[in-house]
């Protein structure tokens, strides 16, 4: 029930979203996701500190994420089993997206 | 010299978010600093002479700032100035990049959006006053006495001022943020 609602709500995802959620398949604090993101995309997604925080606000609210770990002020964050389901359907959705590009890419070389 | 430069009504001029951090970074490169922001801030600001910075500022409005908000632009290098009403001024200094602190379409919207709705807020709340007290006046003019009505007219047209200054920002900050 919560599922298609969520799925509803966060399918299609921003990059944004996307990213985040993908760096929480292991514990992170909100620097660490954006060093992360950084790392995965070749410096081209540097995200902000507000959109780190606007972001998991969100994702945690809606049950996607939960905190992992807390010491010294800094706050850990991992992915639920309902942000594993919505990631894979985000992911299937995206790879979809892939193999209809491909023909179109040699099309139009 | 002067060592201090004060600032009246600093939002006044510069309603629209960006607007407020282009200038105090402008500020800070010609050398005047501010290192507190207090709820007097949105009145009147004090600056301190110093050497010239650069200094990249973000204005971020939230009614709840809790721990995990300021821990996570903490972690990002984010000095926390302080709080005028529910308005955040927070600091970097920086030499290469401007950092940013909202970095997707959807967020910097966000922040417009907390901005408009925090003053369509007080608009509405400013104009349902005085329609009330031009209803007051227009149709229970018995109920109150000569002395009492030039009060209540003077209060009428000085919220309906407001209202009408507070609905111009509005628009104003709604139609920048649209470009």
């Amino acid at each position: 029930m919560n599922e298609k609602k969520m799925i509803k709500k966060y399918i299609p995802m921003t990059e944004t979203m996307f990213f985040i959620l993908l760096s929480l398949q292991h514990k992170h604090h909100g620097y660490g996701i954006m060093l992360h993101v950084k790392n995965l995309t070749k410096d081209r997604i540097i995200l902000g500190a507000g959109t780190v925080y606007n972001s998991l606000s969100r994702l945690k609210k809606d049950g996607l994420i939960r905190t992992f770990s807390e010491d010294d002020r800094k706050k850990t964050y991992i992915t639920t089993e309902l942000g594993k389901k919505i990631l894979k359907v985000e992911a299937k959705r995206l790879f979809e997206l892939c193999s209809s590009v491909k023909p179109l890419l040699e099309e139009l070389k | 010299m002067k060592t201090k430069k004060i600032v009246f009504f600093p939002f006044f001029k510069r309603v629209v978010p960006s607007d407020f951090e282009n200038w105090l970074e402008k500020m800070a490169a010609d050398g005047w600093h501010i290192d507190r922001v207090r709820q007097g801030s949105s009145l009147i600001m004090v600056f301190i002479k110093g050497l010239p910075k650069r200094y990249r500022y973000v204005y971020d409005l939230r009614a709840i700032a809790n721990k995990d908000y300021i821990s996570t632009y903490e972690q990002f290098g984010w000095q926390h100035l302080g709080k005028m009403a529910s308005v955040n001024i927070w600091r970097m200094e920086y030499s290469g990049n401007r950092p940013e602190a909202f970095t997707d379409k959807e967020s910097i919207r966000g922040r417009n959006k907390r901005t408009v709705f925090a003053i369509s807020f007080s608009f509405i709340l400013t104009l349902l006053a005085s329609i009330a007290i031009s209803i007051v006046l227009i149709f229970f003019p018995f109920i109150i006495s000569a002395d009492e009505k030039t009060q209540l007219i003077a209060a009428a047209v000085v919220l309906a001022i407001f209202a009408a200054t507070l609905g111009a920002i509005m628009i104003y900050i709604h139609k920048r943020s649209r470009q």
